[in-house]
């Protein structure tokens, strides 16, 4: 399932933080957004998973424009991991899980055997099997974030929507987050700050900067020292990984550019 | 499919724990039960003139089946004094079980206070008014006192509901905001109300009535509880699931296709309701509305669909017990059901707190 994002526009208190946003995901893709802080990567990908209203401009899924579709409809083919880090209420990792299951209950309706299938599914596929009676606010960092991911995958979603995942991981983490992604052949829609990172995670990269797309495409395409330079603000080389052979941005640590720019 | 992986655990986890009822929080709930039941027997059977428990059910089950009372002061103070007594102390803590639970989801905090939202001020505001101007006579708790209380709750609820709502979002923090100030400043009046009260009469009956009473428990004053506690448990238990995803965070709530404005709503509706009702019955019963769905959690853990009916049952349970001990401790005179319950609930949760904390998990 394609996601696009046409003439996106959204504000908070008359001021448009995301203006005119114009990107997409082909479906089975993973599309990549990055850009500095206060880009509107955030505030874009909230859009899609509903948590705000574009005040212009449409999210279509598969052609279908969200708007038409109910909050449950649309969380049964998007799944989003938010920078939420969850609260001290005492839930279990499985219990945490299974709330993927929420767009497809009717009120007052149990667990049925479907469900609690899924839910050890999605356990499993983030290395978590037997750990669901653990207390969520016990896990680690790294736990909490696979099984906030196994929670989106319990949705059976078409498309995952997941903002910095990455963020607060150590290395070894964030490889096997980033792996289980790529192994999962979802159409998916991810922020991250790391753009070495992204370059080799992301099939197609939109480079946001002060709320619109200033660049798209394949990794190797947008990631220039020219566009790192402009957005960024800093000095880099752009290179080949030695292993991979994914582009490598070699930053230039020591100091940054002129303010108004390279 | 949600994963490719397959995995040998599947159907031990799905064995392990089917749903939502563990055998444990099953055991629990039996166990709640029966402790009821025994409590209303002992509520009903202890006080001033003690009456054997199984004098009592005979009491109880010949008026059920509508045979005439046998004459005596027996059926009088069972029939007409303690039972409907314990069983207001029943509805009232079933409905402080519940409207803390969501009180808590609905500001995200497992330590919130259902009076947090100002509603049981606007209550006590409208209560200590009709003492004052002298709606009702003494310190009987009649339907007009109930009354102003109640029309006191819904003034306030709607003076919360319309700042909340202000810039939109109906936010915790703003939820938080415009009922902490909307309840200060109307206990703000009702203090003054209290000075200017004109006897030492009233006076009391004020204060007595702020700490919260169940001292005028009558068999007409049980349908408004009854109602809102037999309501109130199916509208939250409906939303039980997206309660569980509205505890992690909006942003987590509407990526499972919560409403998430709309579910804090309607929360908000169902627990100023249930807080007005049981205001206007009772008084103001502080800390039985944070300490139980804080204890159930911490026993059972948080899923809010096995939380809500446990923390009524374990409302109930507690506020039985608290109103005998209430009767019953001092010879001359009631212990105001309130104080009773803050000097037993503080410590009890403290102590909870502070083994959780030791445990190290």
């Amino acid at each position: 399932m394609n996601v696009e994002i046409e003439e996106l526009h959204v504000g908070y208190a008359g001021r448009d933080v995301v203006a005119g946003v114009q990107l997409m995901a082909a479906a089975g893709e993973i599309a990549g957004l990055v850009g500095p802080n206060g880009s509107g990567k955030s505030t874009v990908l909230r859009t899609v998973y509903r948590h705000l209203r574009p005040t212009a401009g449409r999210v279509l899924l598969a052609g279908t424009d969200l708007r038409t579709l109910s909050p449950g409809r649309t969380a049964r083919q998007v799944a989003a991991l938010p920078q939420e880090r969850g609260s001290d209420f005492e839930l279990t990792v499985r219990e945490v899980v299974t709330m993927g299951r929420t767009p497809y209950k009717r009120a007052f309706a149990g667990d049925d055997r479907t469900d609690r299938e899924t839910v050890a599914r999605a356990l499993a596929a983030v290395g978590m099997a037997g750990q669901g009676a653990r207390r969520f606010s016990t896990l680690s960092g790294g736990e909490r974030q696979r099984a906030l991911l196994a929670r989106a995958f319990a949705q059976d979603p078409e498309v995952l929507v997941l903002d910095e995942p990455t963020n607060h991981l150590d290395v070894r983490h964030q490889v096997e987050l980033l792996a289980l992604l790529r192994a999962q052949r979802r159409t998916t829609l991810i922020s991250l700050h790391d753009l070495n990172a992204a370059a080799s995670l992301c099939d197609r990269l939109h480079v946001l900067h002060a709320g619109r797309v200033v660049a798209s495409g394949t990794p190797r395409a947008v990631l220039t020292p020219q566009l790192l330079a402009e957005v960024f603000g800093v000095r880099a080389a752009v290179t080949e990984h030695p292993l991979t052979g994914d582009p490598l941005i070699a930053f230039d640590h020591r100091e940054p550019l002129p303010a108004d720019g390279g | 499919m949600a994963a490719t992986v397959t995995d040998p655990h599947v159907g031990e986890e799905g064995a392990e724990q089917s749903g939502r009822w563990t055998p444990r929080a099953g055991l629990l709930a039996l166990g709640l039960g029966v402790a009821l039941v025994a409590a209303l027997t002992a509520a009903v059977s202890l006080g001033a003139t003690d009456i054997a428990p199984g004098h009592v059910w005979s009491v109880v089950f010949r008026r059920l089946g509508g045979a005439p009372p046998r004459p005596g002061t027996d059926d009088l103070i069972v029939w007409q004094l303690r039972v409907p007594r314990a069983l207001l102390a029943a509805l009232v803590g079933a409905g402080l079980g519940l409207v803390g639970t969501a009180t808590q989801a609905l500001v995200r905090n497992p330590l919130a206070d259902p009076y947090l939202l100002g509603i049981s001020n606007g209550a006590s505001l409208g209560a200590v008014t009709a003492i004052v101007l002298g709606v009702t006579a003494g310190g009987s708790l009649g339907l007009g006192l109930s009354g102003a209380a109640f029309a006191g709750a819904l003034g306030s609820f709607a003076l919360v509901w319309w700042m909340a709502r202000r810039g939109g979002g109906f936010s915790p923090l703003r939820l938080v905001l415009a009922g902490v100030g909307v309840g200060q400043f109307l206990s703000g009046f009702t203090s003054y109300l209290v000075l200017q009260a004109g006897d030492e009469q009233q006076t009391r009956s004020v204060l007595f009535w702020l700490m919260g009473s169940l001292s005028g428990a009558t068999w007409q004053m049980l349908w408004l509880p009854a109602l809102a506690v037999a309501a109130g448990l199916p509208a939250l238990q409906a939303r039980a699931r997206a309660m569980n995803a509205l505890i992690m965070g909006d942003e987590t709530a509407a990526g499972v296709g919560v409403d998430v404005t709309r579910l804090r709503r309607e929360l908000f509706v169902v627990a100023g309701l249930l807080t007005g009702v049981l205001v206007a019955v009772s008084g103001a019963i502080g800390f039985v509305g944070l300490m139980v769905p804080h204890l159930c959690r911490l026993l059972l853990g948080g899923d809010h669909r096995r939380l809500l009916p446990l923390s009524a049952l374990t409302g109930s349970l507690l506020l039985v017990v608290v109103d005998l001990v209430c009767r019953t401790a001092m010879d001359t005179q009631e212990l105001p059901i309130g104080v009773v319950t803050a000097m037993i609930g503080a410590p009890a949760l403290l102590f909870i707190l502070d083994r959780r904390l030791e445990e190290g998990r």
